[in-house]
């Protein structure tokens, strides 16, 4: 086999840069994960698993916005994943509306989060808002229990159309014949979607979901735009509570929450991955 | 293979220099921080010259800085000044790194409590004592500035963390004086909002403001100045008397604010306040530029809640002092960072500044101009308590406390909310 | 079916952007006495200022010069290695991808005291070209995700074939995978672009000279502590949308070229 050798070569430039300028320096931020470093001090102190057990143990904050994060991610992948394959799968065909229209979904994703949430405040406001000036009744982001589903909806709003590029680019990667060959085999819409589109669709699908899951891990701006800054706990997921612990100067322990939050989306991503594969019948 | 992209040498070369960046990055760390860039050898004594870092996150203040800096470049020709502006929420947590590395700020703001300790303990202030300088300032405003016996830094802006009121319409409605005691206080509410008038207007969606009234809602509660800082010590609670007393106060507030006011954010909750229908904005004096901003022509005043009887109100309000000014000790143009922290303590530079922003200052002998920070001065000689608010060094514990009186607000009982606080304050003691 | 509800969408995501656009045309107090309302007394004082701004300008040619050279270098480095991940045996391939797809979990700020420390040392902070690189690095993780997703989806017997004609893997690469790839390779440019163009960490930690400033950055001028001064920073952000648009209407037009390359093939 001697042409992988050759194979071998590809990716090292990428792995080069990746391994020394994050790699590296993640390894050596996370490493503090063990210590009470303030971030500032010259000096700290090894606590060992401390603050691990600490995570674990005795932190409602940390436990709230895991909690927070979960249903997020939940309402997120699943809205976004479906809004945008839906999408996708009515604007794939080209026509000079369907590009129009591409063209317009996809633009909320190039605004500056900070646009974002100034907008998404006002269609939320008890007062001035777009829903309180329609009828909708309620606190939206000021209700405990709901807040962080407002959120979601706006994310949804944000990033869908980012989604629904990937979706298109995976049904245009499906070759024209297999759809041409089901529509001479007299196969409808629906079955042509169920039979050809969708199951060709699994490897894009499976990206949009890890890659949304991700998103929901991170969507911190939005978050911070929309609650404030440190945000309160109804909306406090993961990576802004990982954020306040670094603006509070407790870089050990919001290295141990970033070695949690990483382990969650291991977990997460494993689980949908096993999901999957039940649901493909493997 | 003949035809790959990538030859041997220059893999060995990517290998070396990706080697070297290892080699480098290997000693970050504590005590491996990034160097210093000036020596600090040149003292205050340095040349006024070369181009100054000014670092600060009040972008709002960018124009009337520049005048500012206009006016002090015509002194010392030889020097430029640069504002290194970062958003106030980006300043806490990025601000501390790029100073240390001497990068940005020469010249630096800090704020109030924590971040000043964190700054202090990273050794960047450089010591003022003895300056002639620190003579511009009234010395009991500048106390959140001193650490250790020194002047590190000195605070600049004074500024009245209590609701702002609107005369015009409190008077229209019969209220000219308003009451020095709790049950006044409600009655005052009730009746505004029996003339369809909204009493409070209060940004609870965002938390930096809306935490402001728990400032005056516990000045006269508290059983002790730095009840706050007791709390974070551990010797007081929030599931004492006090604070219960408080949250449970909160709670017949609660008819006074805007609807949903837990869902407000504070553009919301200030466009109620500048178009007139509502007579308090229970955020800072700091709102009057944003509110006039927005097209309010009235008269504006200040006025904390008592939340005692009456006759028993150790204070009337709240103010604060923030904006430290400081040098940095790791900057090598330590000389014009200390003329221009000068330059800015001149009563007429510090005149222009005030007046331009519509804020206090903390320097002596200045006279203000603007129409709201005279309307505010007599302010500046009453009973005020120094924001027990910024006591807290620990992030999550201010929020967890002023949280509890968010959610009472928004239909918790107060004990149940105090109880969650106290577990979260003993948590991250 | 799909006119109503395309129309509907259509709507959801218009209404807010038109807060956006219409808010670049009032004044603050016009913009909160109506956010959703059309400007009754339009004003192009926003973008006089925005446009008029050589600074601003200057923020502009370096958010662009930026992209140009970040997203082709991510996109060139991310396609080899998910060229890569679809060719190698089963388990060498599994690793290379969890090595990169494990960098989507990291979360920033534990990475960035490190990064700031490391590139100071190198003499690369405040420079464009460590911005460049700091985003290269950082949306490699993401690139190689999409892109090894998609070229694993490649039929092998097509490199196969291309082996049995002499070609070398790096013909292969570039004559079978990148053709073939071209749909994914858009799609992952317009996540970068995206991704490259609105960072703000990266810049705010590494950049001090105004002079090198990029565009979220100089956008943040606007946001003051207390105050912020919306419709100038909507000018902002239409004017920043606008080359995002036009970039991404260009490569809109590689999404469908991949049924082209595959007629091919056939």
């Amino acid at each position: 086999m001697r042409r992988t050798w050759g194979l071998y070569l590809f990716p090292i430039p990428a792995l080069a840069l990746y391994l020394a300028f994050f790699v590296l320096p993640a390894a050596q931020g996370l490493q503090y994960a063990t210590t009470d470093w303030d971030g500032f001090s010259p000096g700290f102190n090894r606590v060992g698993a401390d603050n691990l057990v600490r995570i674990a143990t005795d932190d409602d904050q940390f436990a709230n916005a895991l909690g927070n994060n979960l249903t997020f991610l939940l309402a997120v992948v699943s809205g976004q994943t479906v809004l945008a394959l839906g999408l996708a799968v009515l604007l794939a065909a080209r026509s000079r509306g369907s590009t129009a229209l591409r063209a317009l979904f996809f633009l909320p994703t190039v605004l500056s989060s900070i646009s974002v949430a100034f907008v998404w405040r006002f269609v939320y406001d008890p007062n001035l808002g777009l829903l309180h000036s329609l009828g909708v009744p309620g606190t939206f982001l000021g209700d405990e229990d709901t807040a962080i589903l407002w959120v979601a909806v706006a994310q949804v709003w944000f990033h869908a159309g980012q989604m629904m590029v990937i979706f298109i680019a995976g049904i245009n990667q499906i070759p024209a014949e297999l759809h041409e060959a089901a529509h001479v085999d007299g196969a409808g819409r629906w079955q042509r979607f169920r039979f050809v589109t969708w199951p060709m669709l699994a490897p894009a699908t499976a990206l949009v979901v890890a890659y949304t899951t991700i998103q929901s891990f991170k969507a911190f701006d939005l978050i911070l735009g929309l609650a404030g800054n440190p945000p309160r706990s109804s909306l406090d997921i993961l990576s802004t509570r990982i954020y306040t612990t670094f603006a509070n100067s407790q870089l050990g322990y919001a290295a141990a929450e970033s070695v949690v939050f990483m382990v969650a989306i291991g977990v997460v991503t494993w689980l949908q991955g096993r999901a999957a594969r039940i649901g493909a019948g493997r | 293979m003949s035809n790959h992209v990538f030859s041997r040498r220059g893999l060995l070369k990517a290998a070396g220099l990706t080697g070297g960046a290892v080699a480098l990055a290997a000693c970050a760390g504590p005590g491996g921080e990034a160097a210093p860039r000036g020596s600090g050898a040149a003292g205050f004594d340095g040349p006024v010259e070369g181009e100054l870092s000014f670092a600060h996150w009040r972008a709002e203040d960018k124009e009337v800085f520049d005048q500012v800096i206009a006016s002090f470049t015509r002194k010392h020709p030889k020097v430029t000044v640069r504002q290194d502006i970062s958003a106030s929420a980006d300043y806490q947590s990025t601000a501390l790194t790029k100073i240390r590395g001497g990068g940005v700020g020469d010249a630096f703001t800090a704020f109030r409590g924590a971040q000043f300790a964190n700054i202090a303990s990273a050794g960047v202030w450089s010591d003022l004592t003895g300056q002639s300088l620190v003579d511009a300032y009234e010395p009991a405003l500048i106390t959140a500035g001193a650490g250790g016996g020194k002047q590190l830094g000195l605070p600049y802006q004074l500024v009245f963390n209590m609701p702002v009121t609107n005369p015009d319409l409190l008077a229209t409605h019969g209220y000219a004086n308003l009451p020095q005691d709790w049950d006044g206080f409600l009655g005052v509410l009730d009746g505004l909002r029996s003339k369809g008038v909204t009493p409070i207007a209060w940004p609870g969606g965002d938390s930096g403001n809306g935490g402001q009234l728990i400032n005056s809602m516990v000045m006269n509660n508290a059983p002790a100045d730095d009840a706050f800082a007791r709390v974070e010590a551990g010797t007081l609670k929030v599931t004492d008397d006090w604070f219960l007393t408080t949250l449970r106060q909160y709670e017949q507030l609660k008819p006074y604010f805007q609807d949903g006011a837990t869902g407000s954010a504070n553009e919301a909750a200030m466009q109620l306040f500048a178009t007139g229908k509502a007579a308090f904005l229970a955020t800072g004096s700091y709102a009057a530029g944003p509110v006039r901003k927005l097209g309010a022509r009235f008269p504006l005043g200040l006025y904390a809640p008592i939340t005692v009887a009456a006759g028993q109100a150790r204070y009337e309000g709240i103010f604060n002092a923030t904006f430290i000014l400081g040098v940095n000790a790791n900057s090598s143009k330590r000389g014009a960072a200390l003329a221009w922290l000068q330059h800015l303590s001149d009563p007429a530079v510090a005149g222009v500044y005030a007046n331009g922003t519509s804020q206090h200052v903390t320097v002596k002998g200045v006279e203000y101009t603007n129409a709201d920070l005279k309307a505010f001065a007599p302010w500046l000689t009453r009973k005020t308590l120094l924001a027990p608010r910024f006591q807290f060094n620990n992030l999550d514990i201010r929020t967890a406390v002023e949280e509890a009186a968010v959610k009472v607000v928004g239909g918790t009982k107060p004990e149940e909310a105090a109880e969650a606080a106290q577990r979260v304050v003993d948590q991250k003691r | 079916m799909r006119r109503p509800l395309l129309a509907l969408y259509a709507l959801l995501i218009t209404v807010p952007l038109l807060v956006v656009l219409f808010g670049s045309f009032k004044t603050t107090p016009d913009l909160f006495a109506s956010p959703f309302g059309p400007p009754l007394s339009p004003t192009l004082a926003n973008y006089r200022e925005i446009l008029g701004d050589a600074g601003l300008l200057r923020v502009f040619g370096n958010s662009v010069l930026v992209v140009l050279v970040s997203v082709p270098a991510t996109l060139l480095l991310a396609s080899l290695v998910g060229y890569a991940v679809a060719r190698l045996p089963r388990w060498p391939s599994r690793v290379l991808f969890a090595v990169f797809a494990a960098g989507l979990a990291v979360p920033a700020q534990a990475m960035m005291i490190p990064q700031y420390v490391q590139f100071d040392r190198l003499g690369l902070r405040d420079s464009l070209a460590g911005l460049m690189l700091i985003n290269v690095v950082v949306t490699l993780p993401v690139a190689v995700f999409i892109l090894s997703g998609f070229m694993r989806t490649l039929p092998r017997e097509l490199f196969e074939a291309a082996a049995l004609d002499g070609a070398g893997s790096w013909a292969a690469y570039r004559r079978v995978a990148v053709p073939l790839s071209l749909p994914s390779l858009a799609a992952t440019a317009i996540f970068l672009l995206v991704m490259h163009w609105n960072d703000l960490l990266y810049p705010l930690l590494f950049i001090d000279d105004p002079a090198r400033r990029t565009l979220p950055l100089a956008l943040l001028d606007f946001s003051g502590e207390y105050l912020t001064d919306y419709p100038l920073l909507f000018t902002g952000v239409v004017v920043a949308s606008v080359p995002m648009v036009l970039l991404y209407a260009f490569l809109q037009r590689w999404f469908v070229a991949g049924i082209t390359a595959g007629a091919v093939k056939g």
